[in-house]
């Protein structure tokens, strides 16, 4: 649905820089299985800055990627399979 | 039936809406049709020796307004307490077609009347005393100003004429110029007999496009004052401004438009506001054209359409998954709220503009094709044009593209609905999107949701304003909008189900229009997402200072609201308005069940959904200060 005004302010500036730039730099992404698709699917919104600080376990990385769903991503289940194996390990509590 | 008697003889009303009110409210169309004739030589006898639509009006200032206000096609009037405005109560008396609703904050009621104005097209006026009431009222103006609103605001000046100008009790100087910023128009009348007129001319100025909010006031004594002048129907003076685009650009944007690889529509509030939309899918469907929409008040496009992709996620056309660079795009009545530098769609192609608003045409986009035009029209103009250009080979090539667009929408649809696969989903606290989710499973097929959580994101609703459920978001941003918005919503369809979803944050900024829902017994189910906590203000300090000390402290000033958790039922209870706190998504599945039987009573009522403070550095007990610290 709608982006919310916080979304559309959260999004707008890192975006434009991105937009920009073409593809983000993928500093503190280590290479590991998923950094693609998930370097592809979540810089399509944010910059690192947003969630680089943030370390929790798989399942709690899994539950945040379902949340982005209802913020209007649009993701399969093996994406966001994939993008939860990698933050869970690289950026695990 | 008195009212409707009251509104025909004073003009405000033409027969054939007389007959139409009079059936409506039971009166077989013979009876209706006796009872207006039986009323003919009253009404002439009125007119007798006077111009149609002008009636000289002989009283106090207050009386005069009122009457321009009927005249004006106003029936509702929203209001606080203001004693300076006298007369026009006392006017109010033997007037039952104008109907005072007393609104015990200016906020909230700006925002109930706006409501009424969105939901039902007809006009109103919010009143308030003098400027310490106005200023109160100027938030809402802000919204009226930035969503278009066709808002009427009035107050007087508390320094009368003899006095004015030295500092006196509730004076400001020039009070009309505090609000030119957030105005089409703000006039001071200068004598009391040009009461009518400046009250017209701000109807007028409103409520031609594109709309907006208009403020109107003069020096208080001028209420009390006997006067003798002329009330004048709204339709007397009214533009009737409904443009049709420049056909020479017609072509041009028809040629554009089926010549294109891969165009896309942008749909946008002034398609509701001219109820356009099916003009809207019958242009998207000639050519199999995807269409999307950034962020707006209303929805414009049935979302269950298959050529409805969904809104872009980032706000800018690029961010969309589907279709990526299209060659024309075409916006049809969104403003277009570009929030960062880059401009909401790329450079890379070419814009049609069809919008009423020729004031921000151009303003970012480059623009190939400006239409500046009421939408209906130009829809109209644009699909005939389109017709015309359209060969065998040209029909062939919009099939595939139609049916690539169904594939996608199909395809994001399912996707979309993997938020319920949450591992969370069951939790409680609960997740935001669980309470949406059963809201949206609970709503009514043709339900009308009001939606002030800024930092929730709907989905499962499946929006459709041609007969399903309708949307009324916020533009203006202006928080504790939604409550008050609510309750004009329901006022003005009082058969259709509303739901107001609120976050905490914004609910406690206008909860006072729960009272009037209680009072008005206006039944609207009203969902507080509350996390005790501001979530959008705690996500962008974090996307602003990663890895600061209030990361690696805990220490966010600004973003926690509990400690002590303010309960919203209580808070509706004590405006009259029943309620229960849910916690978890069974006790919200019960709760609503009861809301559903309070509204079946007529009754309000209010859940406080408890839901989960989530994402980036929530701490699991938050900081908060102490008198000591």
């Amino acid at each position: 649905m709608y982006r919310s005004l916080v979304l559309i302010a959260l999004l707008s500036a890192s975006t434009l820089a991105l937009a920009q730039r073409g593809k983000p730099a993928a500093v503190g992404f280590p290479d590991a299985p998923g950094k693609e698709v998930l370097l592809e699917k979540c810089f399509q919104c944010h910059t690192p800055g947003m969630w680089m600080d943030q370390r929790q376990e798989r399942r709690a990385w899994e539950s945040t990627l379902y949340r982005m769903i209802g913020r209007g991503a649009l993701w399969t289940e093996d994406e966001i399979k994939a993008m939860a194996d990698y933050l869970g390990k690289v950026y695990a509590k | 039936m008195r009212e409707l008697v009251a509104r025909y003889l004073s003009h405000s009303i033409s027969r054939r809406a007389f007959l139409k009110g009079m059936t409506g409210a039971g009166v077989s169309l013979v009876a209706a049709k006796e009872i207006l004739e039986s009323l003919v030589p009253v009404a002439h006898a009125q007119a007798q020796g006077a111009i149609e639509g002008v009636k000289v009006v002989e009283g106090s200032g207050g009386l005069c307004f009122a009457e321009q206000l009927i005249a004006s096609g106003v029936k509702y009037v929203f209001g606080n307490s203001a004693s300076e405005d006298a007369h026009f109560y006392e006017a109010l008396v033997d007037r039952p077609q104008l109907k005072y609703i007393l609104t015990p904050h200016e906020g909230p009621g700006a925002a109930m009347a706006a409501g009424y104005v969105k939901a039902s097209g007809e006009p109103t006026i919010v009143m308030q005393a003098a400027a310490v009431g106005l200023v109160n009222a100027m938030g809402q103006m802000f919204n009226a100003y930035k969503e278009q609103t066709p808002l009427v605001f009035y107050s007087y000046r508390t320094d009368q004429s003899g006095r004015a100008g030295r500092d006196g009790f509730e004076e400001v100087a020039n009070q009309e110029q505090l609000v030119q910023p957030l105005t089409k128009y703000s006039w001071l009348a200068r004598r009391p007999e040009m009461i009518p007129e400046t009250v017209r001319r701000a109807f007028k100025a409103a409520w031609t496009p594109p709309h907006g909010p208009t403020y109107c006031s003069w020096h208080s004594d001028f209420n009390d004052a006997q006067v003798k002048t002329e009330v004048i129907l709204q339709s007397k003076v009214d533009p009737r401004m409904r443009v049709r685009p420049n056909p020479a650009e017609v072509e041009r944007a028809a040629k554009l438009l089926v010549e294109a690889r891969m165009p896309l529509m942008i749909v946008g509030d002034e398609i509701y506001g001219a109820k356009a939309m099916a003009k809207a899918v019958k242009l998207a469907e000639l050519l199999g054209m995807p269409v999307t929409q950034a962020r707006q008040m209303f929805v414009n496009f049935p979302e269950g359409h298959p050529l409805w992709v969904g809104p872009p996620p980032a706000a800018r056309l690029d961010s969309l998954d589907y279709p990526k660079n299209p060659d024309v795009v075409i916006n049809v009545g969104n403003k277009l709220q570009h929030n960062s530098p880059a401009p909401i769609i790329g450079r890379g192609a070419k814009f049609i503009d069809l919008r009423i608003d020729s004031g921000s045409i151009g303003n970012v986009m480059l623009t190939e094709v400006p239409l500046v035009a009421d939408v209906a029209h130009g829809l109209d103009d644009l699909t005939a044009a389109v017709s015309q250009l359209l060969t065998g080979t040209l029909r062939n090539k919009i099939r595939t593209r139609a049916s690539e667009v169904k594939a996608f929408h199909d395809k994001a649809a399912t996707l979309r609905n993997l938020v319920m696969q949450n591992p969370d989903w069951n939790r409680a606290p609960m997740l935001a999107d669980r309470v949406t989710r059963e809201v949206a499973q609970f709503a009514d097929k043709d339900a009308i949701i009001v939606h002030e959580a800024g930092s929730v994101n709907l989905h499962g609703f499946d929006f459709n304003p041609a007969g399903g459920r309708e949307l009324f978001f916020y533009y203006g941003a202006h928080l504790g909008s939604g409550v008050g918005t609510a309750a004009g919503v329901k006022l003005a369809r009082p058969n259709r189900q509303v739901i107001c979803l609120v976050g905490d944050g914004s609910f406690i900024f206008g909860p006072t229009a729960l009272w009037n829902m209680a009072r008005l017994e206006l039944p609207v189910i009203t969902v507080v997402y509350n996390n005790h906590a501001y979530s959008g203000p705690h996500s962008r300090v974090v996307e602003k200072v990663p890895g600061g000390r209030m990361i690696q402290t805990g220490h966010f000033f600004h973003d926690y609201l509990g400690s002590p958790d303010m309960n919203m039922a209580l808070i509706a209870k004590g405006l009259g308005v029943e309620g229960e706190v849910a916690n978890s998504p069974d006790e919200l599945r019960d709760a609503l069940l009861r809301a559903r039987k309070a509204a079946a009573d007529g009754k309000p009522y209010l859940i406080d959904a408890q839901v989960a403070r989530v994402g980036v550095a929530w701490a699991d007990k938050p900081w908060t200060p102490t008198s000591k610290s």
